[in-house]
This record gives structure tokens, sequence and C-alpha cells, in this order.
């Protein structure tokens, strides 16, 4: 594609090179530093129910324990969210669900797995119809209990913004 | 040529409620002409699991398919284990393990509110619900040392006794929920919203829950009289004084209405039961007596059993035993068969969930697409249970 402007002729495919401006632009120190610390403190968690640990992530969101003073809010459709809490075990029927759930989720997203069925199966290790969560997304935090307490999602939630802060999260890598 | 006029509406797995289930709806307009429940997003293989672990490791295992209502689940293993070994567990714990199911109700029911409350769209419910939940879920941490999944009760008894000031704190926390009902009474179930779309909504009738099989809440909502605890008494109920919820009218208001009456029940029991708890060991004679002496020092002193070395290994003669409680969501039986060996050869859990789970197809039939979450939220299943 050739362009002309004020005497200079630019070739090349323009929207592409514009995109990778706009991308090294938004890379760069104070910009990117902002998009993080944006991203950090408005992690919206899908409203999706995997197992029996959604109890205690109910209980998180409620007032006792009240992460929505961190930016943490349970939304109910995949497109205005960015964080998926795999909540326990993830059974074969339920990943493909999972897998569909996140494809659907815009970028940056990112996944916490919640329970010591999300690690490694926890008490359902031999269990013939659970599955992995690391086998299937790409997992940033894990938060080990059966279930876990509250104070232990508030905790991944701090640790996920840090991460973010830091840059060092795989949900930004994409 | 004749026109398709119904539309197939797919409600979930991933829906704002409370989850792990999918719902097939046809629709004709406005009008569901037939809802189908897609079950087994959380089947985890409880039943066949449990025939590769040993006796005490089934007790957190059979915990996990209902987390909102652990206690009763255990309390249903445990009671039939014991029909097995033939051993009785010691009056005071009786007690103990009717108390700890009776919080586990109040809780349950709590939690169902709160998510009956997100279905209707009422997030000050949700966060009264939960809020008020933790109330419960504070006190059984100070008896059992966990929030959700106690395995406070063992075959033969409890693990642990009754901690110091346990009676001053339960009096101000039922006396704290008493207040709370009177509020949520105002704000929620004389609500004139909540009343529009819960009465009359979902009507069962008494002939068909009886002719499908419906248990609990949902049951006694419809005018059966129907309960556990008064049909078949376990542990301490024969000794206690409840009425049994019962109303008559059979829709989504009867059901919240009998849940909220249960928790009032509930809390009579537990003053009744911190009344009359008589003393005594909280562990069967037939165990307490295989702990070494230095422990037993220690479980004499603290309250807390030491698990004798015969639990690892418990090995019930064969036989097959049967036991069935109240859950917080309706009956539960418990059913194992023992072939000698240190795992059972067949475990089978009846869990209430799966028993209401035909009511979903029964009871949206005919309803408007708005009424579905109302009725949804009012049967208060919990679907890891179904799905076991």
């Amino acid at each position: 594609m050739v362009c002309g402007m004020n005497g200079v002729t630019l070739i090349g495919n323009l929207e592409e090179s514009a995109r990778k401006a706009v991308q090294w632009l938004v890379n760069k120190t104070p910009i990117r530093g902002i998009r993080d610390w944006g991203i950090a403190f408005s992690l919206w968690p899908v409203h999706f129910t995997t197992a029996c640990c959604g109890a205690e992530f109910a209980a998180t969101s409620a007032p006792r324990f009240d992460v929505e003073r961190m930016g943490f809010l349970p939304f109910v459709a995949p497109r205005q969210t960015n964080l998926m809490l795999i909540e326990g075990t993830l059974t074969r029927k339920m990943a493909k669900a999972a897998v569909w759930v996140y494809e659907q989720m815009p970028d940056p997203k990112f996944v916490v797995a919640m329970g010591a069925c999300a690690i490694d199966g926890g008490i359902f290790w031999n269990s013939y119809n659970i599955v992995r969560p690391k086998d299937i997304l790409p997992v940033e935090i894990y938060i080990p209990g059966c279930p876990p307490r509250p104070e232990a999602v508030a905790r991944a939630i701090i640790m996920l913004q840090k991460r973010i802060r830091r840059g060092e999260a795989v949900g930004l890598k994409f | 040529m004749s026109e398709e006029r119904t539309i197939e509406l797919l409600i979930g797995p991933q829906h704002p409620s409370s989850g792990h289930m999918r719902l097939y709806a046809e629709v004709d307009g406005d009008i569901v002409v037939r809802l189908r429940p897609n079950i087994g997003y959380v089947h985890r293989t409880v039943e066949k699991l449990a025939e590769t672990k040993k006796y005490i490791q089934i007790i957190p295992l059979v915990e996990r398919p209902s987390l909102a209502d652990t206690a009763n689940h255990n309390l249903g293993y445990v009671l039939a284990l014991e029909k097995l070994l033939g051993i009785e567990a010691p009056p005071r714990a009786q007690y103990l393990r009717t108390i700890l199911a009776e919080m586990n109700r109040i809780h349950s029911h709590f939690y169902g509110l709160g998510i009956h409350g997100i279905m209707l769209g009422s997030s000050t419910i949700f966060m009264w619900g939960f809020a008020d939940r933790e109330i419960m879920i504070e006190m059984a941490q100070r008896l059992t040392g966990a929030r959700l999944t106690y395995s406070y009760i063992i075959p033969g008894g409890v693990r642990r006794d009754l901690p110091q000031g346990f009676e001053d704190e339960m009096e101000k926390a039922l006396r704290y929920i008493e207040r709370r009902l009177k509020d949520y009474g105002k704000l929620f179930l004389r609500n004139p919203v909540t009343r529009a779309r819960l009465e009359g909504v979902g009507v069962l009738k008494k002939e068909d829950a009886i002719k499908l099989g419906i248990v609990g809440p949902n049951l006694r909502a419809s005018g059966v009289p129907y309960d556990v605890r008064k049909v078949q008494p376990y542990c301490a109920y024969p000794e206690l004084e409840f009425d049994v919820a019962v109303r008559e009218e059979g829709d989504s208001m009867a059901r919240v209405l009998v849940r909220v009456e249960e928790i009032r029940q509930s809390m009579r029991i537990i003053r009744q039961v911190l009344k009359q708890i008589p003393d005594g060991p909280i562990l069967s004679e037939n165990y307490l007596k295989m702990i070494p002496p230095k422990w037993k020092e220690f479980v004499e002193k603290k309250g807390r059993i030491k698990f004798p070395a015969i639990m690892a290994n418990l090995r019930p003669p064969k036989g097959e035993a049967f036991s069935r409680v109240e859950a917080a969501r309706g009956e539960l039986v418990y059913y194992i068969v023992s072939d000698g060996s240190v795992t059972p050869y067949r475990l089978r859990m009846v869990t209430p969930s799966f028993r209401n789970v035909v009511l979903f197809e029964h009871l949206i039939q005919g309803c408007r697409v708005a009424d579905i979450p109302a009725i949804y939220g009012s049967l208060d299943y919990f679907p890891p249970e179904a799905d076991r």
C-alpha cells in the first residue's frame, strides 16, 4: 500500500504498521503502568461455578470478606470479564464449557485455579471423570485448600494484582 | 406447510446463579413449553471412589458433594457405618451430632435464601443471607475447627467436645438470627415484589409431590408433613421437641417460607440441646479403651479425640447397612455393602437434590421465562449433591 502526505510517501501495510506502533506505545513505560494499574483493580471474574468450591467463592464476595473492595465483582457475561476462577473440580463435561467460556473472554484474561482438586485432583485424584485445569487453561495462580478459606481467595487476588502490576502475569503476554 | 412455533433456549452451564447445570428450555413466545435439565456437570464419581478408599477416608469424601450441607452427609454415612460395625455413640455424642446437624441446616437454608435472592435480582438478600450464614459457620468453626468441611462425626462418637463458653456465644448468635429473621420478613418475605414473583408460581400439588417422590422442604411446602426426624428419629431427636414446618400452598413462596420456619425450629432444637445435653464421654467405650493411656489424659483434659489406631483399618463384618437422615434439602439415604475388607464393596448415596431435580421439568412447564429463576431458586437445588 502506498500512501502520501505532505510530500512524504510511505510504502507498506499502513494498518499493520499503525497496529504495531500502538502496541509499541502501549507497552512503553508510562502508558503500560497506567494500563496495568487499571487491569489490576478491575478484575471481574466470570460467574462460572465449576464445583463445590463455589460455596466459598460466594462467601468471598459476601459481606464478611467483601473482596469487592479490591475491584473484584463477579459478573454474568463472559464478554465483560477478564478473570476466570476454576472453583474446584473440573469434570470432563464442565471442562468443555470452561474452555468455551474462556475463549469468549476478551484479552487480557487470567485464570486462577481454586482448591486442591484444581491443582492435581485433590480427593478425587483417581476419578475417571476429572480434568486438571493446567492441561487445558493457562493457570496463573493456584489456591490450595479443600475448600480454600475466603481469606485465601482474597490473598490470591492480591497476589494476582501484584503480578499484573509487575508485568509477570501470563495473561498479559497475549 | 407447518411452521416451527417453538425455539430452544439454552441456559447455562455458565449462568448468573448457582451454576453447574444446563437447562434446555423450549419456548413459545414467553411461555416455556418444555424444560429439560441437563445434569451431570459435577459428576465426580463419589460412589465409585468410595470403593477404593478405607472407611474412615470416606467421611471427607461424602462431605464434598454437598459443601453447603456437610454435617448431615457426614452423619448419614456414619450412622450406616455404625450399624455395620454394631456400635453406638454415647448420649453426649448424640447430642453433639444433633447440634452440628441443626447448625448446618440453618446456614444451608441461609445459603439457599441468598442464592434465591440473586436469582430474583435482589442483591440485598444475597448479601444478607450470606452475611448471616457466617454467624453459624463461625459457631461451627468454634465447635469443629473447620468452616464447612467438618468431618466432625466419626464412628462411635464425635471428634471434639463443646468448647468453653459455647452456650453463651450460641445464645447470642441465636438471638441475633431471631432479630434478623424479623428484618427478612419486612424486607424480603412480605415485600410486594417478592410476593408478586413467587406467590402462585410453580405450584406443586400434594398428589404430584407424593407421586414424584419429592423430599424435604419442597415436599413439606405442598402439605405433606414428612420429616425423617419425626418418622424415623435418629440421634437425639426423639428427646427433643420441635414442629415440622408445613404449608399447604405448594408454590415458590411456600417453599421459601418453609425454609424460614425450619430455621426457627432448628434454633429451638439447638436451645433444647444445649439445655439438656448430658455429661459423659464423647466416644464409644469400645474405642475409648483402645486409646493409649498417655493420649487418654490428653483426650480427657482437652476434650479432643486422638484417633485409636483401629480407626485406620476398620473392618466391618460382612453385610449391608442402610441409614437415612433429614438433610437440609431433604431425605438422605446411605447404603453400604461390606465384604469384610477395609474398603466397602459398594456405597450408594441417594441425595435429596437428585430426587428433586425432576421438579424442574414438572414445575416449569407452562410458566413464563422470567419464572424459571424464581422457581429454580425456590427448589434450593445443589447440583454437586445431585450429580455426586
